[in-house]
């Protein structure tokens, strides 16, 4: 994927990530902007033509689940949490308040440019909204007319709920789907907060394109987060 | 015990002799009236007073009760026709007798009554005073002897003997001495006589006290637990009164609050002093470790990139490579010692959910594979979905210390298998992470699920361990109710570690 010199905020106080991540961006092309505080984030995002942020949770001035929920009151550009370790919480509800992805320092850059990639991708395909039709995704291939799913060109058998997932997750392929997220599209937003639902569908379906449902090797469980299908 | 006998009898003659005198007098005064031809009321009401009289400065309903018979029958005798027999001539007397004799009955029931009233109302004054003296003394109090050294004092003054108080420590022994009281301003110190006859016989006590050759004992019960004996000399204490006994044991009563306060007083002293202490060490800890955290993401992402700098022919590269990986230890430390303060502060909460199995092993080796994708672990997991109740992340942190410690002991290319069974007898979950490194040495054994430990048989080239992994482990799984365990592999070379889980939800 050619890369189109998109422009990049990253809004962290730590000088040193600051550095190793910019120098990344930079050696993958990509522009720029620094911000310090949460609050000049904000002011930059007003100013400045902006396709993707880069926020880290821990900030000096604002507690970053509010810049997201501001950011989001007007904007739709993608929001990439950074947050330590033992942060599973906020990272959840960062992620349920808008953010498209999270890291955990320490992260390493290919994680880093893997992440933007990926959510560039989802928003040069929302801007698009060409419905393909047709996705594959390592040896598995949805036909999106015919509503059928191939594992190594054999049509497998899903159930209507499991197809619904899995196209949720190819659509999605690459990010990180909160299990709220996941709920709220398959079953409504009244259905409330049943995990074991959709564990069990998830254990469904991964029995049907899993080798080894312990061993996957393209639904990924984040555990205290929810789950992300692989595609790289 | 004969003299006190003895004062009641003399008190009962008196008694007589005053309402002999009373109703003499009454009769005399009787005659007086009807020489001087006044109504034969009068004579009733001369009477009257006689029985009031009597019942004033006699103690106890009986004499005003015999006053009132006497005097009945007195004036039947001295002044009704025909005068000096019990005959009446007019039966209208019999009214008059009967009217005179309820009044007569009445009037001294009342006074008696009165007066006892007042005496009580006395001895409740008194006692009230005592007990406030107590307790006002008791606030001033600075420890338990000063408690037990004042309470002996004003017990020693309200009853008037030699009073002693006996703590109990701690363990709820009695102490090796005891406080008594031997002159108004003088206490002395005592050796306990036979401390571990007093613990049996408190034990054993059904009643309020017991007795021994020199005391009779009042034990003081605490919230939960008896604090202390008050002693009371054996031949004080057979002549106290009731009221005496009573007063008694509203003061240990007091002296027992004021005690169970001093104590919880200072229990609270040290567990504040306690938390004040732990929640600093903590708060350290994690500052630090905070502060080391953020920086070492830094030196890695930047080493990192240095890497990706240079080629790998390059001796820079391998300085790169050696900056992240002891960036990447001492980061590992960090996020250790982070999870045990919070494990060990017990602030932790077990966020306990049905989690399938197969995607927190998953998780886990996901994650180990990102480190060391040279190794292949096996995984054998029941093929039906088992949801077991657990902190996921938690135990997903488990499965990553054990797997790390399998993967540091295990060439590339042996085997390392993580398995799962569903032991339904037992009602919980078995997970086994198995390798085939060299094993744990046996003397080792005991010892590796204690902090800080790492072995002493060590490897040229072996990573050295912090010992902080598998402390993590066992705390994480003891709060969850299960059990972890380590031995070595029967069939080969190799060491495994075994934990279970409850499969119900409430067990904690």
């Amino acid at each position: 994927m050619s890369n189109l010199g998109e422009c990049i905020l990253v809004v962290e106080d730590d000088a040193q990530i600051r550095n190793f991540i910019c120098y990344s961006l930079q050696s993958e092309g990509y522009k720029y902007i620094i911000a310090k505080t949460a609050q000049s984030a904000l002011n930059l995002l007003v100013s400045e033509q902006i396709d993707l942020m880069l926020l880290d949770l821990g900030l000096p001035d604002f507690d970053g689940i509010d810049v997201i929920r501001k950011v989001r009151e007007w904007s739709e550009i993608p929001i990439i949490v950074v947050s330590a370790r033992d942060q599973d919480k906020e990272k959840a509800n960062a992620l349920d308040t808008g953010a498209d992805d999270y890291l955990t320092k320490p992260f390493s850059a290919t994680e880093l440019l893997a992440r933007i990639r990926v959510a560039l991708r989802h928003l040069y395909r929302q801007g698009g909204n060409r419905q393909q039709a047709s996705a594959q995704i390592g040896d598995i291939k949805i036909d999106y007319d015919k509503h059928l799913v191939y594992l190594d060109s054999n049509e497998i058998h899903t159930t209507p709920m499991e197809y619904v997932l899995l196209t949720l997750l190819f659509k999605n392929a690459g990010k990180v789907l909160t299990t709220s997220y996941i709920i709220k599209e398959i079953w409504g937003v009244g259905y409330g907060n049943d995990t074991q639902a959709l564990r069990a569908l998830m254990a469904g379906l991964r029995r049907k394109i899993e080798k080894n449902p312990a061993k996957p090797r393209y639904i990924m469980t984040e555990i205290g987060i929810g789950y992300r299908l692989m595609n790289e | 015990m004969i003299e006190l006998k003895n004062s009641r009898i003399a008190a009962s003659i008196s008694y007589i002799l005053e309402m002999a005198i009373f109703l003499c007098l009454a009769t005399v005064t009787g005659y007086i009236f009807r020489m001087i031809k006044f109504p034969e009321t009068t004579i009733v009401l001369a009477y009257l007073l006689g029985v009031l009289l009597t019942a004033r400065f006699s103690k106890g309903y009986i004499y005003g009760i015999l006053a009132s018979v006497i005097s009945i029958f007195a004036y039947n005798f001295f002044f009704t026709e025909p005068f000096y027999t019990f005959a009446v001539n007019d039966p209208s007397y019999i009214v008059t007798f009967i009217v005179m004799m309820m009044t007569a009955l009445l009037t001294s029931t009342l006074t008696s009554h009165v007066k006892k009233s007042a005496i009580q109302a006395q001895e409740k004054e008194s006692e009230t005073k005592a007990l406030y003296l107590l307790t006002n003394h008791l606030t001033d109090a600075s420890d338990m002897h000063d408690i037990a050294g004042i309470a002996t004092k004003i017990i020693s003054t309200v009853i008037n003997c030699n009073a002693a108080c006996l703590c109990f420590d701690e363990n709820e022994l009695p102490e090796k001495t005891f406080v008594q009281q031997i002159s108004p301003e003088k206490q002395i110190y005592r050796d306990t006589e036979n401390a571990d006859e007093i613990k049996c016989k408190t034990e054993e006590l059904q009643t309020g006290y017991y007795t021994d050759t020199e005391f009779y004992n009042w034990l003081i019960y605490g919230k939960d637990s008896v604090l202390g004996i008050i002693r009371i000399p054996a031949n004080s204490a057979a002549v106290m009164t009731e009221a005496q006994t009573r007063l008694l044991r509203a003061m240990i009563e007091s002296t027992a609050l004021s005690m169970d306060r001093f104590i919880l007083a200072q229990q609270r002293i040290k567990y504040q002093e306690e938390t004040v202490q732990e929640r600093y060490r903590s708060n350290l800890l994690r500052a630090i470790s905070h502060d080391l955290r953020t920086p070492l993401s830094g030196i890695m992402g930047t080493s990192e990139m240095l890497m990706d700098m240079s080629k790998q022919s390059d001796p820079r590269y391998e300085l790169a490579k050696q900056i992240y990986e002891d960036a990447d230890w001492l980061h590992s430390l960090v996020e250790n010692i982070l999870s045990l303060t919070r494990l060990q502060d017990g602030r932790l909460t077990l966020n306990k959910q049905p989690e399938a199995v197969e995607e927190v092993v998953g998780g886990a080796i996901h994650h180990i594979m990102q480190r060391s994708p040279e190794h292949d672990i096996t995984v054998k997991i029941p093929s039906d979905l088992l949801l077991v109740p657990m902190d996921a992340k938690l135990i997903e942190q488990v499965l990553i210390n054990l797997l790390d410690n399998a993967i540091k002991h295990t060439h590339p290319g042996n085997e390392i298998c993580v398995s799962a069974i569903n032991d339904e007898k037992r009602n919980c979950v078995i997970f086994s992470v198995a390798d085939r490194g060299e094993g744990i040495a046996k003397e080792d054994l005991p010892n590796i699920f204690k902090m800080f430990f790492t072995t002493h048989i060590k490897h040229a080239d072996a990573q050295h361990g912090i010992g902080l992994g598998l402390p993590i482990c066992d705390a994480i799984v003891k709060a969850h109710g299960g059990n972890i365990s380590a031995q070595n592999r029967k069939n080969g070379l190799g060491a495994e570690f075994i934990f279970t889980l409850p499969m119900e939800v409430g067990s904690k």
